[in-house]
C-alpha cells in the first residue's frame, strides 16, 4: 500500500510538473522562434533573431503582457526545410510553446505550415510570397509582406524616375524567387512595363556572368535582382564589372550593410542600385508627417544601442513578429492551465487583429484572411558616401 | 543565342574550372599519399581567404597577408593530421573521411565564433579593371585565378617529379612497404601531404576571395565541387583532377548561360552522373607507378 502511495505521489508530481512546464509554468508565455543560427541563411536568421530578442526584452522590461513575461525559445533551423519542420515539431510537442514564429526565409517557413495546422498551434511565418496565401490553413498567419504589395514601389522608380520600360530579371532559385518571377511579370504588365529577359541563379552562386551576359544581350533598360542570399549582392558587383550600367533594383537582402561593406565601390556606381528596405534604416529622412517616424526612430536607436549597428529589414521583421504575437497574447489573455485551449484562444485573437501598426506593415486579420496587410511600409534606398539614402516611399 | 553569351559562359567555366581544379589538387595530394579523402579541404580554402582578409584589414600588405594566411592554414593542416588522422591511423578510409568532416565543422564553428557570419571580400590584386573582349568580360581577378592553378600544376609536377621529397611522397603512395624499407618515414610524408594540401588551399582561398567573397560557411560547398572534379577526372592523377575541374566548371557555366531554366545546377550534375555511371574510375584512371 505504501508503495502504491509512493507511485501515486510520483505520478502526481510528474503531472503537476508537466503542467507547470507547459507554456512557461503560468508565469511566462513560451514563444518558439525558428531562425537560422547556422547554414546558408545565417545572416538573415541572426538578424531577425536580434530584432525579436530586442522586442522581447523591451516588452518584458516594461512589465510583460498581462503581468507575464515572454520567454523566447530559440531553435536553429540550420537553413534547411527539414530542420525547420523538425524544429517546429520540437517546439510544439516537446517545448509546448503557445505559438511560434518561423523567421528566416520563405521556403523554410513553408515547411512549418503543416506542423502548425496538424498540431492546432497558432504561428506566424516570414514567407514573402503571395503564392502560399490559400495554403495557410486555420492556424498559420503571415504578418509579413507579399510581392504584390511591394513590387510596385521599385517598378515605379524604374519607370517614373529612370524612364525604363523593359526589365531583365535575375531570379534566385528558391521559393522566394518563384513568387517574385510570377508576380513581377504580371505587375510590370499592369504598370505598362515588360519583363523581356528572365535569368536564374543559385543562392550560393559565385559566378553569374553567363546569366548577366544574357541580360546584357537582351537590351533591357533596367534590371531587377530578386533573392535573399549573398549571390544577389555579388550579381550587382559582377553586373557593374561587366559594364552593365542600367538602373538596378533589388529585394531587401541586398540593402544590407554587410554586402555594402564588401562591394561598396559597386553599390555607389551611378546609377546606384535601389534596394527595398525598411523605414528604421533611414528614419531621419522620413517626412515629419510620416506616422511611423517615431516608432522607427525608437526601434533604430534602441537596436543600435543594444547591438552597435543600424537594423536592417530582417531585424525589423523579427521585432514586428514579436509585437504581433504580443498583441494577440494581450487580447487573448490565454488560459495557461489548458495548453490546447490557450492555443485556440490565441489563434482567435490573431484573427481579430485590427489595424495593428508595426514597422513592416499595418495588419487587420480575419478568419478568412491570415495575411491582412492593409498598409505596406517598405522604402527604396540606395547608398551614397557610405550611408543609406531614401530614394522613394510607397506614397511618393 | 548570342555569341557573347557563349563566350562569357566559356570564360566563366574556365575560371570556375580552375577554382574546382585547385580544390581537387588539394584532395589529390592527400589522397595520393595517404589514401585519406580529406573532406576538410574546402575549409583550408575558406581559412586562406578569411585570414588574408583579416591580415589585410590589420594593415599588412597583400603579399605579406597571403604568406601569413598560408602559414596559419598550413599549421591547421598539420593539426588535422596530428590530432585527428594519426591517432586513428588504423581506422578504415571511410572512418578517416568522416573524421575530416568533423574537423571541417570544428574549423567552421571556430571561424563563426572568431569572424562572425558576415561575408568578406578583398579588392582585386591589381585594381578592379575588367577586360572586355567581343562582348564578353574577363574580371580583373580571373587571370590570377587561372595563373594560380597553372602555377600549382607546374609546381606539383616539378615537386613530385624532380625533388627527393616529392619522389618520397610518391613512393609512400605507390609502395608504402618499399618506401618504409628504404628509410622513408610514412608518417612524416603523410604530415607533409596534409600541410601541402592546406597551403595549396590557402593560396586558392586568397586568390578567389576577390571574385567570390568568403564567409565561415563556404568551405563544404567548395569541398563538394572539388570532389566532383577529382572523381570525374580521376583522383589518382593530377591531370585527371584538372580535367575534371574544368569539365565541372564548364558544365555549370554553359548550363547557366545557355539554358533558360532554374535547373542548371541539376543539369550540370546530371551530365556528371552520366560520366560517373559510364566510367566509375574517372576519365583518366590510375596508371601503375604514377603519383
Amino acid at each position: 500500500m505504501r508503495r502504491l502511495g509512493l507511485v501515486f505521489c510520483c505520478v502526481a508530481l510528474l503531472v503537476v510538473g508537466a503542467a507547470g512546464c507547459a507554456s512557461g509554468g503560468g508565469d511566462t508565455y513560451k514563444v518558439g522562434y525558428l531562425a537560422s543560427q547556422t547554414g546558408p541563411y545565417t545572416a538573415l536568421g541572426l538578424a531577425s533573431t536580434e530584432g525579436a530578442q530586442l522586442a522581447v526584452k523591451q516588452i518584458n522590461d516594461a512589465g510583460g503582457i498581462n503581468g507575464k513575461q515572454i520567454e523566447l525559445v530559440l531553435i536553429d533551423d540550420k537553413g534547411t526545410a527539414t530542420d525547420t519542420a523538425l524544429g517546429a515539431q520540437k517546439l510544439v510537442e516537446v517545448e509546448e510553446v503557445l505559438t511560434l514564429a518561423s523567421a528566416t526565409a520563405t521556403a523554410l517557413s513553408h515547411s512549418v505550415i503543416p506542423v502548425l495546422n496538424d498540431n492546432e498551434t497558432p504561428g506566424v511565418i516570414i514567407s514573402g510570397t503571395g503564392l502560399i496565401m490559400d495554403q495557410l490553413g486555420a492556424w498559420t498567419f503571415k504578418p509579413s509582406s507579399c510581392e504584390f504589395d511591394y513590387i510596385p514601389l521599385p517598378l515605379k522608380y524604374l519607370r517614373d524616375d529612370m524612364g525604363a520600360t523593359t526589365i531583365a530579371t535575375m531570379i534566385e532559385n528558391s521559393g522566394y524567387g518563384e513568387g517574385g518571377e510570377h508576380y513581377l511579370s504580371s505587375i510590370a504588365a499592369e504598370m505598362g512595363m515588360e519583363v523581356i529577359e528572365t535569368q536564374h541563379y543559385d543562392p550560393a552562386a559565385t559566378d553569374m556572368t553567363p546569366q548577366l551576359a544574357n541580360v546584357k544581350a537582351s537590351g533591357a533598360d533596367s534590371m531587377f535582382i530578386w533573392g535573399s542570399g549573398p549571390a544577389g549582392a555579388l550579381a550587382i558587383k559582377q553586373a557593374r564589372e561587366m559594364g552593365i550600367m542600367i538602373p538596378i533594383t533589388t529585394t531587401p537582402a541586398q540593402s544590407s550593410f554587410r554586402y555594402y561593406d564588401a562591394f561598396g565601390e559597386f553599390y555607389e556606381m551611378d546609377p546606384a542600385p535601389a534596394c527595398l528596405d525598411n523605414k528604421p534604416a533611414i528614419w531621419p529622412q522620413l517626412d515629419d508627417s510620416d506616422p511611423d517616424k517615431a516608432m522607427c526612430q525608437k526601434f533604430e536607436e534602441d537596436f543600435n544601442a543594444a547591438n552597435g549597428r543600424i537594423p536592417g529589414i530582417y531585424e525589423a521583421i523579427g521585432a514586428s513578429f514579436v509585437w504581433f504575437i504580443a498583441d494577440g497574447l494581450e487580447r487573448a489573455d490565454p488560459d495557461l492551465g489548458d495548453l490546447s485551449k490557450a492555443r485556440s484562444q490565441l489563434r482567435d485573437a490573431y484573427e481579430e487583429t485590427e489595424d495593428l501598426s508595426v514597422i513592416i506593415g499595418t495588419y487587420t486579420m480575419s478568419p478568412d484572411n491570415h495575411y491582412g496587410r492593409v498598409v505596406p511600409k517598405e522604402v527604396l534606398v540606395s547608398f551614397k558616401d557610405g550611408e543609406k539614402v531614401l530614394v522613394r516611399t510607397h506614397y511618393d | 543565342m548570342e555569341a557573347s553569351t557563349v563566350l562569357q559562359s566559356l570564360i566563366s567555366g574556365l575560371t570556375l574550372g580552375c577554382i574546382y581544379a585547385a580544390l581537387g589538387l588539394g584532395l589529390f595530394v592527400v589522397y595520393g599519399v595517404t589514401r585519406v579523402l580529406n573532406l576538410a579541404q574546402g575549409e583550408f580554402v575558406m581559412l586562406g581567404g578569411m585570414l588574408t582578409v583579416s591580415f589585410c584589414s590589420m594593415g599588412v600588405p597583400l603579399l605579406g597577408a597571403i604568406v601569413l594566411a598560408v602559414i596559419v592554414t598550413i599549421i591547421s593542416g598539420a593539426a588535422l593530421y596530428l590530432l585527428v588522422i594519426r591517432p586513428a591511423k588504423n581506422a578504415s578510409g571511410s572512418t578517416l573521411a568522416f573524421l575530416t568532416v568533423g574537423f571541417a565543422y570544428a574549423i567552421e564553428g571556430t571561424t563563426l565564433l572568431v569572424w562572425g557570419w558576415e561575408y568578406h571580400s578583398l579588392t582585386n590584386f591589381l585594381g578592379s579593371s575588367s577586360i572586355h573582349l567581343w562582348g564578353a568580360t574577363i574580371f580583373g581577378q580571373a587571370p590570377w585565378v587561372v595563373g594560380m592553378t597553372v602555377l600549382m600544376v607546374v609546381g606539383l609536377f616539378f615537386f613530385f617529379g624532380r625533388t627527393m621529397v616529392g619522389k618520397a611522397l610518391r613512393a609512400c603512395a605507390d609502395e608504402p612497404l618499399g618506401a618504409r624499407s628504404v628509410g622513408i618515414s610514412i608518417e612524416k610524408m603523410a604530415l607533409l601531404s596534409f600541410m601541402l594540401a592546406a597551403g595549396l588551399g590557402a593560396v586558392a582561398g586568397a586568390t578567389i576571395t576577390p571574385l567570390t567573397m568568403t564567409a565561415y560557411n563556404v568551405g563544404m560547398p567548395l569541398t563538394i565541387k572539388g570532389l566532383l572534379a577529382a572523381f570525374l577526372g580521376g583522383i589518382h592523377r593530377a591531370e585527371g583532377v584538372i580535367l575534371g575541374g574544368l569539365l565541372v566548371g564548364l558544365a555549370e557555366a554553359l548550363s547557366a548561360g545557355l539554358m533558360p531554366t532554374g535547373y542548371h545546377d541539376a543539369i550540370a550534375l546530371g551530365i556528371l552522373l552520366v560520366v560517373f555511371l559510364s566510367r566509375p574510375q574517372g576519365l583518366l584512371p590510375a596508371r601503375s607507378g604514377a603519383g
